[in-house]
């Protein structure tokens, strides 16, 4: 009796954690918005943000991107050639790009990078007390530390996105024109012929979705980090497991909701 | 050392970014964009199946709009395309929804109309609409055709199938063959004539080309009497058509003779007196009416016309063959003819009718009475001629013959061999009694057709030194006019 009460227990602590934890969430989220509006702004926290969540998060993004659309567009070419319809191949490597894998991808990247780097950042930083001592000096730490990271994750993941889009359909053009001898004209034709703006600007749209859910949950999990370095790293490891899985799930949704 | 500030390196991205977001939409949104601006026109399909909103809308194959919705109106769908701004449409032209092969996607096709019309305005329906080619009626019109096919080969198969039909091939094939090369063979042999039959063709058609151009003035003269013919003939026409009219009237003695009816009464009598003639005729009174109605008559005529046709057969039958033969003889250097016609009425009987020119001539006996003494003198007559007239009879390769042999009586034997080709011959006549008789032993073959050679040796028991080694030939050939003219004189009984 003792032992199912135990485990009734503890799944209904569970539970109640995790909803917890998502309000918790929640409530961040509402901080932060009433936050960012109130001056004043401190630009350059934000842009130092931007620089390490954007800029150097290019090289992997491009590496992932180009990639990704080299090999759709060799998986594609076996599957078309079945129906002699090679020069389909070109329009599936964009519109793949576009609509999920360019923003998927890179807010998994920047996850892995910069949402991690959050957690352990912040989680430091509670862990050694600073907070606290931001706290003493009447500054908000939501405003100074959280604020920055979120905006730059909501602007930076789209603007990682369109350079994924662009090098993923460059590699898919190189495998496909290149490699596999599909004609150049009707490869560049049949990209234009089927994707269209709002292709483009549905990922956009998902893209910046991500990078507010991966900075929010990297600073919340640091925010939140308790017991001294083994915390921090366990907040880490948490921050991106959460983030990732996230973003995969909120995907579908906004796919079926924007498709 | 260079460095860049964060914001710089921010702005630096975020321009990138942009830049690349801006190409990357211009490319996809150009068509988009422009079409934004352009026009909308209706079309009213019976069926709009397949075609989806955005199908592209083309005119000779260019795309100049895209579909911009699709509702039901009244049992059809209703189609609105979206019509780029420089693209002008009659009020004549026509919808269609087609297909890009046969799995490709669908799409509108226009015809712009008839040039020159009123354009349509913004909004306006296009009235006209072409049935498309629907992939299923195709399918079921195509399964139909094969039906057909299945039949029409089964049916061929069924005649060709077995040994039957592959003989049957064969054989037509070996005489299409045998045809073609028989043709050849005849136009091959035929060519200069057939050469010569054109180019007589060309003469004769540039001869007439020559009568005709030279005599141009003379045919319309002809023309012009035609002509004048005519209207004389019409002349007479008229005339006659007066006669006629007078004739009608009972004018004149044939008026008279026509509208007069006693004339008619004697006609009439006389229809009926040949009418009883007949009768008589046919019931078998009188001489005529005996002839034609009796049995015996009908039985000699038929019996007649047997004969008739036996004689014809018979005078089928017979052949005639006309031969020359001269043979020199060498110990006298002089020589020796024979003209000599056969008449086979039999395959293994016939006559041999002949005259023979002796260069010893003839022996003939004169009584010469002079003052009641009567001197009998005997000598030869250089100038005369010695008859042959023999029966002949074959059995297998013997020929039995007798008769008149130079004028004397006599008999022959021939031996045939090599189908007839060699004779051998043994001949004895001239049986006088002051004379040994004539012996003649000689063979003969055929070299040519109608060319014999022959050689012997001429009256070889001679007691008047008049044996003789001989050589020659002789010609013989078959004649049938001569044949005719023979049967045609007597009527053999």
């Amino acid at each position: 009796m003792n032992r199912v009460s135990g485990a009734l227990d503890r799944l209904g602590r569970a539970v109640l954690e995790n909803v917890e934890e998502m309000g918790k969430i929640l409530l961040l989220f509402i901080s932060v918005l009433a936050w960012m509006f109130r001056p004043p702004l401190k630009l350059r926290n934000i842009f130092k943000q931007m620089e390490f969540v954007g800029v150097k998060s290019i090289f992997v993004v491009v590496l992932t991107g180009t990639f990704t659309g080299m090999v759709m567009a060799l998986q594609g070419y076996h599957g078309f050639r079945m129906f002699s319809a090679e020069s389909l191949v070109g329009g599936t490597v964009a519109l793949g790009m576009t609509r999920e894998l360019g923003p998927v991808l890179t807010s998994l990247m920047v996850t892995a990078r910069a949402g991690s780097a959050m957690a352990a950042e912040l989680g430091t930083m509670r862990v050694t007390e600073q907070i606290d001592a931001l706290y003493v000096m009447a500054a908000n730490p939501v405003k100074h530390l959280i604020v920055p990271r979120v905006i730059a994750g909501v602007l930076m993941a789209p603007m990682l996105t369109v350079v994924s889009d662009f090098v993923g359909i460059l590699g898919g053009y190189f495998v496909g024109v290149h490699i596999l001898g599909i004609n150049s004209g009707i490869f560049i034709k049949n990209i234009t012929r089927l994707v269209e703006l709002n292709d483009i600007y549905n990922g956009l749209v998902k893209a910046a979705c991500f990078g507010l859910i991966l900075s929010l949950i990297g600073c919340y999990k640091g925010f939140n980090t308790r017991g001294g370095a083994e915390g921090v790293g366990r907040a880490t490891t948490e921050a991106v497991v959460l983030a990732s899985i996230t973003i995969l799930i909120s995907d579908y949704f906004l796919t079926a909701i924007m498709f | 050392m260079f460095s860049l500030s964060s914001e710089a390196k921010v702005g630096l991205f975020v321009l990138a970014g942009l830049i690349i977001l801006g190409y990357m939409s211009f490319q996809v949104g150009k068509q988009t964009l422009g079409l934004k601006r352009g026009y909308t026109l209706d079309v009213v399909f019976e069926n709009a199946a397949g075609l989806d909103k955005d199908a592209s809308v083309q005119i000779a194959g260019v795309e100049v709009g895209r579909v911009e919705s699709i509702s039901l109106k009244e049992g059809k769908a209703l189609v609105r395309l979206r019509i780029t701004p420089g693209v002008k449409l009659e009020h004549d032209a026509i919808a269609a929804v087609k297909t890009h092969g046969i799995l490709g996607e669908k799409y509108v096709e226009l015809h712009p109309g008839t040039r020159g019309a009123a354009f349509l305005g913004p909004g306006e329906q296009i009235s006209r609409t072409e049935r498309q080619t629907d992939i299923d009626r195709m399918l079921n019109q195509l399964s139909l055709i094969a039906e057909d096919v299945r039949g029409v080969t089964s049916s061929l198969n069924r005649v060709l199938a077995g040994k039957d039909g592959e003989e049957a091939i064969s054989s037509i094939l070996t005489n299409t063959r045998d045809l073609t090369r028989n043709l050849n063979n005849v136009i091959v042999s035929n060519e200069a004539a057939l050469r010569a039959a054109l180019e007589n063709t060309r003469e004769l058609t540039g001869n007439l080309n020559r009568v005709v151009t030279q005599n141009d003035e003379k045919v319309g003269q002809v023309m012009d009497s035609l002509k004048a013919a005519s209207s004389a003939m019409e002349k007479t026409f008229a005339t006659l058509n007066e006669i006629t009219g007078g004739v009608n009237r009972g004018e004149g003695t044939l008026g008279k003779l026509v509208k007069d009816s006693a004339t008619a009464d004697k006609l009439n009598k006389t229809l009926a007196s040949l009418q009883e003639v007949t009768e008589k005729i046919n019931e078998g009174r009188g001489s005529i009416g005996k002839l034609i109605n009796d049995d015996e008559t009908v039985r000699n005529l038929n019996e007649g016309l047997t004969g008739l046709n036996r004689y014809v057969n018979k005078a089928e039958q017979f052949r005639t063959f006309l031969s020359y033969r001269g043979e020199y003889l060498f110990d006298k250097s002089d020589a020796k003819s024979f003209l000599e016609l056969r008449i086979q009425p039999k395959e293994d009987k016939f006559y041999i009718l002949g005259v023979v020119s002796d260069p010893r001539g003839r022996w003939t006996t004169k009584d010469i009475t002079t003052g009641g003494v009567t001197t009998r003198t005997e000598e030869w007559d250089r100038d005369g001629l010695l008859f042959n007239a023999q029966i002949a009879k074959r059995y297998r390769d013997v020929v039995l013959r007798g008769g008149l042999l130079e004028s004397t009586g006599g008999v022959g034997v021939d031996y045939l061999a090599l189908n007839d080709k060699l004779k051998l011959s043994f001949e004895a006549f001239g049986f006088g009694n002051d004379r040994r008789a004539h012996l003649k032993a000689g063979a003969e073959y055929q070299i040519f057709k109608h060319i014999y050679l022959s050689a012997g040796w001429d009256d070889f028991v001679s007691d008047q030194d008049n044996r003789s080694i001989y050589g020659g030939f002789s010609i013989r050939f078959e004649d049938d006019d001569l044949k005719y003219l023979l049967t045609t004189t007597p009527i053999p009984r």
